[in-house]
């Protein structure tokens, strides 16, 4: 007998042989009684028909749910972030102090609330807060910038390396990295660097480099010299000019060639280029090669 | 010589009307015995039914009509999977002593005795043969159909009816 020879039975496969064999064998009567019974058998009533109605009510409410329900959900998610973003953008935004931002080779002129004047310098950024102007006159400065400001209460100037307050005056501020410098061009400042307070009075100057310390001069009643388009230095060490001829005339300097903590006194032009670096290598006694946006300096005796 | 050229039918497309209510025509009855005879449930079988057809209506288009039988039965099969248990099977039987009123009443009390016993054998068979025996022997499902919607081979089909009928034959015989 084959293997699932009752499988095959019921298909009727079975050789003639097998099945005369097979219908000798006691089970044969219950296997054909199965068989016979099983063949009348039905499953439950499935009406066909109606089954299809109720399908195409079903259709209907999928494809309106897919139709209607689901782009109304996604607008509606849509929406909820677009309003969290721009709620949170709001608050952010108002929370925030109104901040000014020069590039390389650009100034900008700012009138705060109460009338003082802020001449941003190149590459520097400035901030404060706008609303509350008139009960805390206080900018935070990143760069240079000079200051006439308007009587009243005092006037802050707080950078990372030291804190400058007023009460009306002309002063310029220059926080760099390395070097911080506050001129007083007119009335009284009070600089306090390093936990320590440096009252200047008009014409003087103090200059911190690396963290030294030192005092200089400058004109009364003036202005500093890069608001008539100059750069000026009273023995700065040369990495701190180039950086600010590189601010100036966005021109990227490469000074590898040369000893930049050599003193340098003098001035250069902020609108000529040509005049300027000529204005730095001369007195230095060292050579450049201007290409495009960069310039090289290197040693007049080099090869 | 004579050319036939064979289109295809490669326009028949389920998410057409016509395309979809011929499947529903051909398979829903089936569906729903297939479930039944899975789960012993009408409810479940009828809400199967439904739910396989709406799934196909929503995939219409990525469905190719040659597919759309086992993505049915995929469908319905999934839909309880681990979740419904088997109940009481309830099969009906052509009542033969209607027809014949001469028959005598042993006879008749014999023939009840034996659908009682055959019924108490199918339930308490794996479900795969269950499944298989009977749709086979009802639905008149080919070996070959079974074995594609199951998605085995002919022989493992033949294996379950083997072991079926053995073990019915078995339970009614009381070995």
């Amino acid at each position: 007998m084959q293997e699932d020879y009752l499988a095959k039975w019921l298909n009727n496969e079975l050789t003639e042989a097998e099945l005369s064999e097979f219908k000798k064998s006691d089970a044969y009567a219950t296997y054909q009684k199965i068989r016979a019974t099983t063949a009348t058998m039905q499953a439950p009533d499935f009406d066909t028909n109606q089954a299809w109605e109720e399908l195409k009510v079903q259709r209907m409410q999928a494809e309106s749910k897919i139709l209607t329900l689901s782009p109304f959900k996604s607008f509606l998610k849509v929406a909820a972030v677009v309003a969290v973003v721009l709620g949170g953008a709001y608050f952010y935004l108002n929370s925030l102090n109104e901040a000014v931002a020069t590039q390389y080779a650009e100034t900008k002129e700012i009138i705060l609330p109460d009338t003082s004047e802020i001449l941003l310098n190149a590459e520097s950024q400035v901030s404060y807060d706008e609303k509350d102007w008139n009960n805390k006159r206080n900018i935070s400065l990143q760069g240079e910038a000079f200051f006439n400001v308007a009587k009243g209460n005092s006037f802050t100037v707080t950078t990372d390396q030291g804190t400058v307050t007023v009460l009306g005056t002309q002063f310029n501020v220059e926080n760099r990295d390395g070097f911080f410098e506050v001129t007083c061009f007119e009335g009284l400042v009070s600089v306090l660097y390093d936990g320590k307070e440096n009252k200047l009075t008009a014409g003087n100057a103090i200059i911190v480099v690396n963290g030294k310390l030192s005092k200089a001069s400058a004109v009364k009643n003036g202005q500093p010299s890069w608001m008539q388009n100059e750069s000026s230095f009273k023995s700065i060490p040369l990495n701190y000019v180039l950086a600010e001829f590189q601010r100036q005339h966005n021109i990227t300097v490469d000074s590898k060639g040369v000893d930049t903590n050599v003193l340098f006194t003098g001035s250069f032009s902020n609108t000529d280029t040509d005049l300027a670096l000529k204005s730095i290598s001369v007195p230095l006694q060292i050579k450049f090669t201007l290409e495009g946006n960069n310039v090289l300096f290197y040693e007049k005796n080099a090869p | 010589m004579k050319i036939t050229t064979v289109h295809p039918s490669q326009e028949s497309n389920v998410c057409q009307e016509s395309v979809y209510n011929g499947i529903f025509k051909d398979t829903s009855k089936t569906i729903f015995n297939y479930i039944y005879y899975k789960f012993g449930n009408e409810e479940k079988a009828h809400d199967a039914v439904q739910e396989a057809f709406i799934k196909l209506w929503e995939n219409c288009a990525k469905v190719p009509p040659k597919k759309a039988k086992s993505f049915l039965y995929t469908v319905a099969n999934n839909l309880y999977l681990n979740v419904l248990k088997a109940e009481k099977i309830r099969l009906k039987y052509a009542d033969k002593s209607l027809k014949n009123t001469n028959e005598n009443p042993e006879f008749i009390m014999e023939e009840k005795q034996f659908q009682e016993k055959l019924d108490a054998a199918l339930e308490s068979l794996p479900e795969n043969q269950r499944v298989t025996f009977l749709m086979n022997r009802i639905d008149g499902l080919k070996y070959t159909e079974i074995a594609e919607l199951e998605g085995v081979s002919i022989k493992a089909i033949e294996k379950r009816m083997h072991l079926a009928l053995k073990s019915l034959r078995k339970k009614i015989d009381g070995i």
